[in-house]
């Protein structure tokens, strides 16, 4: 399917409102978009995975974390620029992801779920116990980031440097999917015997889209290992996985959309999930609600917050961003 | 050189003498004002306006640790009570600017911390953070906030290298005292009251345990240690059976547990049911009323946790022994005030509440309008009797020592209580 030029016309603004906005954000606005970033292609990975082949994964935070210490050993102990690691990052997370594809040949729902959410617990707990390489518990702290550009500060270079990425990952990603493998992805996802009587080949296409979807968790690993400065087992905890996962789920099909809403509610919900209550409390005591007083420091409100803001979104756009967005095109052609 | 220039030259070199002796004439947190009234009070620091000092601090509010939070609440309850307090000059607050506590949410997570350490500082504009708990997430900003020159003050961890790197780090300070004067404290216990001890050491495998047993070993002169086990760190209860029962193998007549609470519990109950009866040393972190009582629940027995020797440095909420103490009734009232609801008898608020009476006492000595280099030359030269730590204890600081606490006594538990023994001792 070649794209309309109402599509090209539509991500031509978008890319246009991506190379603009730093210039009117702070840096650290930008340092925050940067991130926004690397869960963008953190996502578009998930979703040839997810979305595309029907295989569930919930050990992306995992893939993510191979190429975040990748970065981190190589440009710390053996003094590589940065940047220049981030390939390797990548690479790296995609082979032990082509790997893991063969067991995954085996399991399907809810026991493929099981097992790649054992490579979420396992990678952190190695990395807590080759002590030497990894820095044990404590992990290894990066430099500052620099910009070698002098107009441009740190977070904004490194806000263009992830995008910029993002974008051509995007469109490889969209390259990947088309035609005669997009064919042979989606009908492993619809019914894998028909896909098989076809011809297709299961050990082939999921192996190869477990090592791409990986590749794309190593690179956004090494990103946010430059934008974190640090790289530690308590980065990447489980819950990080599941948080990509419902990105994927509230950003929807795989559009470019789609993948923006998710990153930003992976990146902004567990920032700002604590201040919802706060602010809430405040007009709540202001006209004089009940439940006045409430502490909205008390541990346990964000993961409420973030339940609720889940739900919602299932709720109102069942089909993710994505979907609401189209939804939202149809009624303004209609009209 | 023409008359006007040397005028000029004249005058500026008169007002800089001025100026110099006017400030060094004035008394500390005052700045000096011909007319006698105090200056007044102006933005003078990022964070600092004349009615506000914002600042911020980030704690686990959700996920496993977030029960951490606790420091969170007791430093905001007591700021609360600064705020609405009359103070000595008649004014609330400090030099009538209130204090704002923003407290930011990093699930105990380093990448979180970064962010919502930078979002305190560059969107928030906070003046300083107070009491970011935990170590590996307090290293991992400590070199952001030096190089933006934004002042970490006490962090809640007790790893030493926060205050021996101070000139590496001279925006960067602890708190309490750090784990290697804890072990030298208990290993001195050992040297003097159990000369033929036989000492198990359970520790976490990363530099909080490293450097507690190397602080035990400096106390006890060596020697004493005949076993040594490590566990994980965020291991659990699983991880803790073990290991012990190796340590029992040894032979072992004393118990050292360095450990964070559910491990150290685990260690207690654990010994106790493999009928293992050593004398038992327990770090100060787990070694509070609620936990103790947890492991004898768990044990079924007091014998399980009576007789734990353990470090303290500051009143004891829970004790009998403070129960008429001004300052413990002045927090059970404020908890009563502030943070109804919640339970006064966790003594973690009550060390959120000292450390927040700390960063007040700095931030009068830091002058009438502080600004970020003020403030930490009042914190790094702080001298002063504090009536949270127990007594006798100072807090003390100097250009050449960053240890704010390091004064500690032992503390002994039986049946439901610690109580204090032995001398004070200061360990650095």
């Amino acid at each position: 399917m070649r794209p309309t030029w109402r599509q090209l016309a539509g991500h031509g603004v978008l890319f246009a409102a991506i190379l603009l906005l730093p210039l009117v954000i702070s840096d650290f606005r930008a340092s925050q978009f940067a991130y926004v970033g690397v869960f963008a292609i953190a996502l578009i990975g998930l979703s040839i995975l997810t979305g595309y082949t029907g295989q569930i994964s919930l050990g992306h935070g995992g893939f993510m974390a191979i190429g975040a210490y990748v970065t981190a050993i190589l440009s710390v102990n053996y003094g590589v620029y940065d940047l220049l690691t981030v390939p390797l990052g990548g690479i790296a997370a995609g082979i032990v992801g082509f790997l893991f594809g063969f067991p995954a040949l085996r399991l399907a729902g809810v026991y493929l779920a099981l097992a790649t959410f054992a490579l979420a617990v396992i990678v952190p707990s190695l990395a807590t116990a080759l002590g030497d390489r990894t820095g044990g518990t404590a992990g290894i702290l990066l430099e500052l980031p620099t910009s070698p550009i002098g107009a441009l500060s740190p977070d904004k270079w490194l806000y263009y440097v992830t995008w910029a990425i993002a974008i051509v990952l995007f469109a490889a990603a969209t390259i990947f999917v088309r035609g005669r493998r997009g064919r042979a992805l989606r009908a492993v996802r619809e019914n894998e015997i028909a896909a098989v009587s076809a011809g297709v080949s299961l050990t082939r296409y999921k192996t190869l889209a477990f090592g791409v979807s990986a590749f794309y968790a190593g690179v956004a690993g090494s990103l946010y290992a430059i934008l974190n400065f640090i790289v530690a087992p308590g980065t990447f905890p489980i819950t990080l996985s599941i948080l990509l996962l419902a990105g994927l789920v509230v950003g929807g099909a795989a559009s470019f959309v789609g993948v923006l809403a998710g990153a930003a509610f992976v990146q902004f919900v567990p920032l700002y999930a604590g201040d919802v209550v706060g602010r809430l409390t405040g007009i709540g005591d202001r006209i004089g609600l009940p439940g006045g007083g409430f502490d909205p420091t008390t541990p346990g409100v964000p993961s409420v917050v973030y339940g609720v803001i889940l739900l919602a979104v299932l709720w109102l756009a069942p089909r993710g961003a994505a979907g609401l967005a189209q939804r939202l095109g149809r009624i303004l052609r209609i009209s | 050189m023409s008359r006007r220039v040397f005028v000029l030259v004249a005058t500026l070199a008169a007002v800089c003498t001025f100026s110099v002796t006017a400030a060094s004439a004035a008394p500390a947190g005052q700045t000096a004002n011909p007319t006698g009234t105090p200056a007044p009070l102006r933005a003078s620091a990022p964070g600092v306006t004349a009615r506000n000092v914002i600042i911020g601090t980030t704690l686990p509010l959700s996920g496993p640790a977030s029960l951490y939070a606790r420091i969170g609440t007791g430093m905001r309850s007591y700021l609360s009570y600064i705020n609405a307090r009359r103070a000595r000059d008649g004014s609330r607050g400090v030099y009538g600017r209130q204090i704002i506590l923003n407290v930011y949410d990093d699930q105990y997570n380093e990448a979180l911390t970064v962010q919502q350490t930078r979002r305190a500082v560059e969107a928030d504009r906070v003046f300083a953070m107070l009491g970011g708990l935990g170590t590996e997430n307090q290293q991992a900003v400590r070199g952001y906030m030096n190089q933006r020159k934004v002042p970490q003050l006490y962090v809640s961890t007790g790893l030493s290298e926060f205050g021996s790197l101070h000139r590496q780090y001279p925006w960067t300070i602890g708190w309490q005292p750090d784990y290697v004067q804890e072990g030298i404290l208990l290993g001195r216990y050992v040297r003097q009251n159990l000369p033929n001890a036989k000492v198990a050491v359970l520790r976490q495998n990363d530099d909080y345990g490293r450097e507690f047993l190397q602080g035990f070993l400096a106390g006890a002169g060596g020697g004493f240690v005949v076993a040594t086990e490590t566990y994980p760190r965020n291991g659990g209860a699983a991880v803790i059976p073990g290991p012990v029962s190796r340590l029992r193998a040894s032979g072992a007549d004393t118990f050292l547990v360095i450990a964070t609470p559910t491990e150290a519990v685990t260690a207690l109950v654990t010994a106790f049911r493999i009928g293992w009866r050593p004398n038992k040393l327990v770090n100060s972190v787990a070694a509070t009323t609620t936990f103790m009582g947890l492991a004898q629940q768990s044990a079924g027995s007091p014998e399980a946790v009576n007789g734990v020797v353990t470090t303290t440095y500051l009143k004891d909420c829970n004790s009998p022994a403070y129960e008429n103490d001004a300052r413990v009734r002045m927090y059970k009232a404020i908890m009563a005030r502030y943070a109804p609801g919640q339970p006064a008898t966790d003594c973690l608020f009550f060390y959120g509440m000292a450390k927040a009476d700390t960063f007040v006492q700095a931030l009068y000595r830091a002058g009438r309008n502080p600004t970020r280099a003020s403030m930490m030359n009042a914190v790094r030269n702080l001298q002063m009797p504090s009536p949270w730590l127990i007594p006798g204890a100072r807090v003390i600081t100097t250009p050449r020592s960053a240890f704010p606490i390091r004064h500690q006594k032992l503390a002994r538990y039986n049946n439901g209580n610690f109580t204090e023994f032995g001398t004070l001792q200061r360990t650095r």
